[in-house]
This record gives C-alpha cells, structure tokens and sequence, in this order.
C-alpha cells in the first residue's frame, strides 16, 4: 500500500512499525493524536516530498520513485542518511554489544564461547563502522559536489577534483559485503552455539541483530534507490556539460 | 541448488497474474515469464527454456494428444495443463494439472513435488550433509588464516580444488565470512582459540 500524505501518521505506524525509527530521525516524535503526514510534517518542518519518498521506499521493496526523484535537493538525502549513520553508530551496536557484554559476566562455562561472539561482532562493528566511514567522508563529499556542480553550472577547481576521483558506480560496487558477517553471526547463534543460561537474553540478541539487519537492508535501499540514480542522472548531465 | 524456472501461459490476464502470486510461495522457484499469445509460445520455450511450463490447453498449438513430445522434444520440461475442463487427465497427458477451481494447497502442493522430481534427478542430495574430515581439514587451515595460495601448497592440491572446498563448505555450513568459518572451527575443536591470531 503507498503512504500518502492525507494518511494518518498513526495507521502509517501500525502499517509497518519498522518506520518508527525513521520518523523519530526526522525529528518527529510519537504521540501525534489523529494528525496527517502533511500535518506532522508541517509542524516539524520536514518536507513533505522528501519523507512520503523516503517512507514509501522503506516500506515497499518494488517502490521506486521516478519523476519525484529530481526535485529532492541531494542535502536533505544526505542529511537523513547522516542522521542514520549516527543512530547505527552512537545507539543499536553499542546496545547489542551491552547485550552481549552482560551475557558474558552472567555465566561462568559459557564465557569462552560469549568471547568468541563478542569478538566477532566486534570485527563486524568495526567493518560496519569503516564502511559508515567511508560514506561520510568519500560518498557523500562527492554526491554534494556533484550537486554543486549542478546548480552553479561550473565547476570549482576543487568540485572538479572530487568529481574526477570518484563516480557513484565505484560506490554500487561495495554494498554487500558488510552484511555478510551480520549474517554469519545469526547462523552461528542459531545453528551451533548451544544458548547459555540467560537464554531469555540471548534470544533478544538474535532478534536484535535480525531487526538491525532489517534495517540495514532499508537503509540501502534508500541508497540505492534514491540516492544512487539521482546521482546517475546528475554524472551525466555533467559530462553533457563538459 | 539452483531455482527452477517456470512460464505460465493462459489468455486471462487474472488468471497468470493470480497464478503467479500464488506460486511466489515456492521456494527455489521463479516465474520468468507469462505469455498471453498463443503464437508466442514455441519461441518463448524455445529461448527461455524453462524447466516448467503451465499452460492452458487452449493456447497449445494443435490439439494433440501427446503435447509434450510434440512441442518441446529436446528439452527436458515438466508440462503442467492449466484449465478449467473437468476430465483433461483422460484428454491430455501431462506432469501435472491444475484447475481453476483449485484451492491454493493444492496446487503448492502439486508444484512443490514437481520440483522435488526435477531436482532429485539433477542433484543427487547434496543439502544438509555434514562436512566430510577432507573438508574439515581445510577448514582448519582457513580459520588459521591462509589463504588459498597457501592451503593448496600446504596440502599438495591446486588452488581450483581449494576453492571447491570452500564453496562447498560454505554452502553446507551457511557460512561465508573467514572470520564466522573461524568462530565454527573453534566451537567444532578443530582449532584452539589460542592458534587464532
């Protein structure tokens, strides 16, 4: 079903409630009564073309914006996916991490094989974080020259740089393999690791990892589907431009 | 293992888009194609080859009794008739029939052991075994960390062989990260977790 913008914000929640953290990163928080997306969206300053696009992609994997793609200003795509990044980072690793930490000081036989857990989900924090690292400082650098480039016509001796060390193909390239390990981690505590005492905690765990892993997956989405051919678009008139 | 495909061919619009949602409940199977024209259909088998084509008795070209035989000689397709004709078992031989007034079980079920029939023939078992001692062994020297260069001099085989090892010992264990293969082998007592560097 399409999000539309005379909806109430309350059944767009109960449609799918994966979308809670996606408004709570536009600044919007629950106990909005009977209110519209327009209405919310208005009260909160968020543009209304932007969010119903981005709710909609989030919510519907074969939704793909055409024409409503080029009026959205790249800053606000990056912004969001900013604000994303920082959630990731600063809240849900650090929290299953907790997770597993208190798993491991709560009993004595299983420790060795909790260390193991909590070392591998450390490599992938850390993988996660290097590819969050290089989106912030090498993606999003160029996608926002390349909208400067767009909007002055010209370019800057510096615009020129980034847009000639980089395209957004390079970018498509290397999106799967961090969920790679994410994935591991949940075959590994589902199919071979015998569940320690707290088992009640442990399951949390697991479906933890799997709700941030659905997460992930729209968050890429988003990406690669909004951001991505918006960029397409704009590399070529670019070279139509040189 | 790989997904069979499967065309479906019916003049109603309803009734391929419908079967076809309907079918998306099957795993390891896709539909790739639907056809509404009956003079499309040899060329479309003939490009698509799919492993399993459904379709109705009406878009077959000529009405024969032997269809199979007739249309697609050297490909090896299972035939599923799709109508709404009470006895067209005795009419038409085929793989399989599906009626329009079938409920959704049945014809999962009907296509579920269709393509257990069709996969047994091609793969002979090979899901859910446990990997054999050679396996384990390579699996040891991954999660100390060679490479496939190093593993394959180590134990005197080409590095094609280890990496067929590999892909199989991912595809049993359903695991494909070197560091989740290592978290295995230590769980497994293959490996201490001291030897891990």
């Amino acid at each position: 079903m399409r999000i539309k913008k005379d909806m109430k914000l309350a059944d767009v929640i109960q449609l799918n409630y994966m979308l809670i953290p996606v408004i709570h990163r536009f600044g919007i928080n629950l106990g909005f009564g009977d209110k519209t997306v327009a209405d919310v969206c208005r009260e909160n300053e968020v543009d209304i073309n932007f969010f119903l696009q981005l709710v909609n992609a989030y919510h519907d994997k074969d939704y793909f914006p055409k024409e409503e793609l080029q009026t959205i200003p790249v800053k606000n795509i990056v912004n969001y996916l900013k604000m994303t990044h920082s959630s990731y980072l600063n809240d849900k690793l650090s929290e299953i991490e907790q997770k597993i930490i208190s798993l491991q000081s709560e009993d004595t036989e299983d420790q060795k094989y909790i260390l193991l857990i909590r070392n591998f989900f450390e490599g992938y924090k850390s993988e996660l974080t290097e590819h969050i690292m290089h989106e912030e400082n090498v993606v999003f650098p160029y996608v926002l020259a390349v909208e400067e480039i767009i909007k002055n016509q010209n370019f800057t001796e510096r615009n020129r740089e980034i847009f000639e060390s980089f395209s957004i193909e390079k970018y498509e390239e290397g999106h799967n393999d961090v969920e790679e390990k994410l994935m591991d981690l949940k075959t590994i505590m589902i199919k071979y690791l015998t569940p320690p005492a707290n088992s009640t905690l442990y399951h949390t765990i697991i479906q933890d990892l799997f709700k941030l892993e659905e997460d992930l997956n729209y968050h890429s989405r988003i990406e690669d589907k909004v951001l991505t051919p918006k960029v397409i678009l704009m590399e070529k008139s670019i070279c139509n431009l040189i | 293992m790989a997904r069979s495909t499967i065309l479906i061919a019916d003049n109603s619009c309803m009734i391929r888009k419908g079967l076809r949602s309907i079918l998306q409940n099957l795993e390891n199977s896709e539909v790739i194609q639907l056809i509404d024209n009956k003079e499309d259909v040899c060329g479309i088998v003939h490009k698509r080859k799919p492993d399993i084509l459904i379709i109705n008795p009406d878009m077959l070209p000529g009405d024969c009794l032997d269809v199979k035989r007739e249309l697609f000689n050297e490909n090896k397709l299972s035939l599923i008739l799709l109508s709404n004709r009470k006895n067209l078992k005795n009419d038409l031989k085929a793989d399989g029939y599906i009626n329009y007034m079938d409920g959704q079980n049945t014809i999962l079920d009907m296509m579920q052991e269709i393509l257990n029939k069709n996969n047994k023939s091609s793969f002979p078992n090979k899901n859910s075994e446990t990997i054999s001692s050679r396996e384990k062994n390579i699996l040891k020297h991954i999660a100390l960390g060679l490479t496939n260069k190093e593993i394959a001099d180590q134990l005197f085989i080409s590095i094609h062989t280890v990496v067929t090892h590999r892909k199989n010992i991912t595809q049993k264990l359903g695991i494909k990260s070197v560091s989740g293969l290592t978290v295995y082998a230590i769980l497994h007592n293959l490996i201490s977790m001291d030897e891990v560097k």
